[in-house]
C-alpha cells in the first residue's frame, strides 16, 4: 500500500506542485526558527559558572571630581559598603559585568606555544573577592590571593575551562603555570582555572574567558562597577541606604544599583525578542500552511468522490480510505521534506554561521516532526469525511 | 493464468461459510427488497418488493427505462448499499448484519464491478489500476499483485498497454482495463452497470464478447444492467424493471 501511495503521489506531483512548494517553504522556515531555538536552548542549558541571586551591581559615576582624588574616594566607598549591615561581600569588576550588554574581548596565545594558536576571549578585570561574591567554582590551580600582589611578576589571570580547551585543543597540557600574551604582547600568568564565567548571559554562546587580577591598590582597572553580594531578603531599603552611603562618603558620586536577577531578565527579554518575532511569524505561516493543506485536502476529497467510491466498491474498508487520505499527505510531506532537507543539510556541511552541526541536525529533526504532526492533524478530519463517503452515492454522482 | 485468476477462497475460507457451491446453486438471493430514498419532503420508492435469485454461472441482464431502479438494484447486489426492507444473501448467508469491514472483505473477494464510465484512476498506469482491488486483500504481496494484474490484462488483450495511462487509451480499451481490474481478484460475480453505454457499437460488441467469454469459458457469474435489447438477448436471462418493480 505504501508503494501504491508513493506511485500515486509521484504521478500527481504536478497537480500537487504548489502544495509541495508550500511544504518546502514551511520546512525552511521551521528549520530556520528551529535552528535559532535549538541554538538558544543549547546555550541556555550550558552552566553560567556563577550565581546571580542576591548579587547587585553598583554603577558609580565620579561626576566632576578631579581624577587624582577618585581612586582614594573609591577605596573609601568600598570600605564603607563592605561594612554595611546586609552586605556580605564586595568585589571590583570591570564594566563588562554579568548581563550588562558590555563586552570586552581580545585574543590570547600561549607564549612560546608550539602551535601559536590565537584564541579570542572575553577579558575581565576582577577583584579577588569575586570568587565568593559570585560563587565561582575553581577546577584547577588556585584563585587570586596575596601572592598576586607581589610587584614585578606577570599579571595573574584565571581562565575558564573552555579557554583552556581552546588553547590546548588536543587536551594534553594544563594551562596552569603557562604564560599567555595578548595582542599588545602583555604577558599573563595563568594561576587557576574556573568552570565557566558566562557574563554575556545564558543565551550567548559559551565563549572563552580570562579574568585578570585587580589588587586593592590597582587604580587603573575595575573601579566603576563593583559587585555586591547581599544577604537574602535585602531589598529597596538596603538599596536606598547604599546610595546614601556612597553619596555621603564620596561627596557627591552618583550611583545606581541593579540586581543581577533584574538585569538578567532585561537581557533575556532583549535577546528573546528577535526569536519570539520569528516564532510568531512562523506560527502564522504554519497556520496558513495548515489551512492550505486542510482546504486542498477537503477539495481533493470532493473531487475524488468517484475514485474513493470505486475503492470502497472494490473492497476498501472505511479505515483503509481514511488511512489513504492521511498516507497521501504524509507521502507528499515526505517529498517536501526531502527537498527541504537537501537545502538544510548544506548549512552544517558548509559551516554556515559557525554554529555546531548538532544544532542544525536537531532543528531538522524538529522541523520534520512538526511538519509530520501538522500533516496528520490537517488530514485527520478530511480523512474521516472520505471514509464516510457512501460508495453507492459517490458512484451514482459520477 | 487460470490459477492466478482463481478466487482466493482457499486462502480465505472464513468468507465462504457454506463451502464451494455446486452449479445451479444461488450465489445471490434478494428477498422482498425495498429501497426508499427519503428526504424531508419527498419519499421516492426506488425498488418495491423485489425478489431475485442469481445462480452460479449465470449471465443475467437487467433492463428497464432510466430511473426504474436498475442501478440501485446493482448497488444492493454489490453490497454497496443497504436495502430499506428485505434481505440479501450471498452464498446462502444473510449479509444484513455484516459490519463495514466484513462487507468490504466480501466485496473484495467475491464481486467485481464494471462501470459505464470505467472509473479508472487517471494518475495510475493501467497495471497499477488493475492492482487496486488487490491492495485491499490481506496478506497479498506486491509480486503476487503484479502477477495477477498482468494475467488479467493478458486475458483482456491489453498486456502491451500495461504502462499506459487511462488518458492514452480509447474508450473500449479503458473498459477492458476496468474488466481486467474486476477480474484481477478472481471474483465469483461481476456486476456490470451499462458496460457498453459509452462505447460505439463495434467496441460495445468487443466488450460484450469479452464478458460472454468470461461467463462461458471461465464460469464467472455476470449481472449486467443494459439498455441494449440486442446485447441483453445474448445473455441467459433478462430481468425487466419498471418503476422500481420487477415486471418480467
Amino acid at each position: 500500500m505504501i508503494r501504491h501511495l508513493f506511485t500515486l503521489m509521484w504521478n500527481r506531483k504536478r497537480a500537487n506542485g504548489l502544495l509541495l512548494l508550500e511544504i518546502v517553504l514551511a520546512f525552511v522556515v521551521l528549520f530556520a526558527v528551529g535552528s535559532v531555538a535549538v541554538y538558544n536552548w543549547t546555550n541556555y542549558r550550558a552552566p553560567l559558572g556563577f550565581t546571580y541571586e542576591q548579587v547587585w551591581e553598583v554603577d558609580m559615576s565620579p561626576g566632576n571630581q578631579p581624577r587624582r582624588e577618585q581612586f582614594a574616594t573609591l577605596q573609601r566607598v568600598l570600605q564603607r559598603v563592605r561594612s554595611m549591615p546586609g552586605v556580605v561581600g564586595v568585589a571590583r569588576h570591570s564594566e563588562n559585568t554579568p548581563f550588562s550588554f558590555n563586552d570586552s574581548s581580545t585574543e590570547f596565545q600561549v607564549k612560546d606555544g608550539t602551535d601559536k594558536l590565537k584564541v579570542g576571549a572575553e577579558f575581565y578585570h576582577v577583584g579577588p573577592e569575586l570568587r565568593d561574591v559570585m560563587s565561582l567554582r575553581l577546577v584547577a590551580g588556585r584563585w587570586f590571593d596575596r601572592r598576586d600582589e607581589a610587584a614585578g611578576r606577570r599579571k595573574p589571570v584565571v581562565i575558564t575551562e573552555l579557554m583552556q580547551a581552546s588553547l590546548f585543543p588536543k587536551g594534553r597540557a594544563s594551562a596552569v603555570g603557562q604564560t599567555l600574551v595578548d595582542n599588545d604582547q602583555d604577558a599573563y600568568e595563568v594561576v587557576g582555572i574556573i568552570s565557566s564565567y558566562r557574563a554575556q548571559g545564558e543565551l550567548a554562546e559559551p565563549y572563552p574567558a580570562v579574568l585578570a587580577y585587580v589588587g586593592p591598590q590597582d587604580s587603573a582597572h575595575a573601579w566603576t562597577s563593583p559587585m555586591v553580594r547581599v544577604q537574602p531578603g535585602s531589598g529597596a531599603a538596603l538599596e536606598k541606604r547604599l546610595g546614601e552611603e556612597i553619596r555621603a562618603v564620596s561627596g557627591g558620586w552618583v550611583s545606581s544599583v541593579t540586581s543581577l536577577p533584574d538585569q538578567r531578565l532585561t537581557q533575556l527579554k532583549f535577546r528573546l525578542t528577535p526569536p519570539a518575532i520569528m516564532a510568531v511569524i512562523c506560527v502564522f505561516l504554519l497556520v496558513n500552511v495548515a489551512l492550505g493543506l486542510f482546504g486542498v485536502l477537503w477539495l481533493n476529497i470532493n473531487q475524488r468522490r468517484g475514485e474513493l467510491g470505486v475503492r470502497r466498491a472494490m473492497g476498501a474498508p472505511a479505515g483503509a480510505i481514511s488511512w489513504q487520505v492521511v498516507g497521501e499527505l504524509l507521502v507528499l510531506t515526505t517529498f517536501g521534506l526531502l527537498l527541504g532537507l537537501l537545502l538544510a543539510v548544506q548549512f552544517p556541511l558548509l559551516g554556515v554561521f559557525d554554529v555546531a552541526p548538532g544544532v542544525y541536525g536537531l532543528a531538522m529533526l524538529l522541523a520534520t516532526g512538526i511538519l509530520y504532526v501538522l500533516a496528520i492533524g490537517c488530514a485527520f478530519y478530511p480523512s474521516r469525511l472520505a471514509a464516510a463517503i457512501q460508495p453507492a452515492v459517490a458512484l451514482r454522482e459520477e | 493464468m487460470e490459477n492466478l485468476l482463481a478466487t482466493s477462497f482457499d486462502t480465505h475460507p472464513e468468507l465462504l461459510p457454506n463451502g464451494p457451491a455446486a452449479a445451479e446453486t444461488p450465489v445471490l438471493q434478494l428477498t422482498n427488497i425495498e429501497k426508499v430514498y427519503q428526504t424531508s419532503t419527498i419519499e421516492t420508492v426506488a425498488l418495491n418488493r423485489v425478489n431475485l435469485t442469481i445462480n452460479r454461472g449465470e449471465f443475467v441482464s437487467i433492463m428497464g427505462p432510466s430511473g426504474c431502479g436498475k442501478s440501485t438494484l446493482l448497488s444492493l447486489m454489490g453490497l454497496l448499499d443497504e436495502p430499506t426492507g428485505g434481505t440479501i444473501a450471498v452464498d446462502g448467508r444473510l449479509v444484513t448484519s455484516y459490519s463495514d469491514r466484513e462487507l468490504a472483505g466480501l466485496r473484495n473477494l467475491k464481486i467485481g464491478f464494471v462501470f459505464q464510465s470505467y472509473h479508472l484512476i487517471n494518475d495510475l498506469s493501467v497495471v497499477d489500476n488493475v492492482e487496486v482491488p488487490l491492495l485491499y486483500r490481506p496478506g497479498m504481496g506486491g509480486k503476487e499483485r503484479r502477477q495477477r494484474a498482468m494475467a488479467a490484462l493478458d486475458k483482456v488483450g491489453l498486456s502491451a498497454r500495461t504502462g499506459h495511462f487511462p488518458g492514452q487509451l480509447s474508450g473500449g480499451q479503458r473498459q477492458r482495463v476496468a474488466i481486467a481490474r474486476a477480474l484481477a481478484g478472481g471474483p465469483e460475480i461481476i456486476l456490470a452497470d451499462e458496460p457498453t453505454g459509452n462505447l460505439d457499437s463495434v467496441m460495445g460488441e468487443e466488450i460484450m464478447d469479452l464478458l460472454l467469454g468470461l461467463n462461458r469459458q471461465d464460469g464467472v457469474t455476470i449481472v449486467m444492467v443494459t439498455h441494449d435489447e440486442q446485447q441483453a438477448q445474448k445473455t441467459q436471462r433478462v430481468v425487466r424493471f419498471f418503476d422500481g418493480s420487477q415486471v418480467g
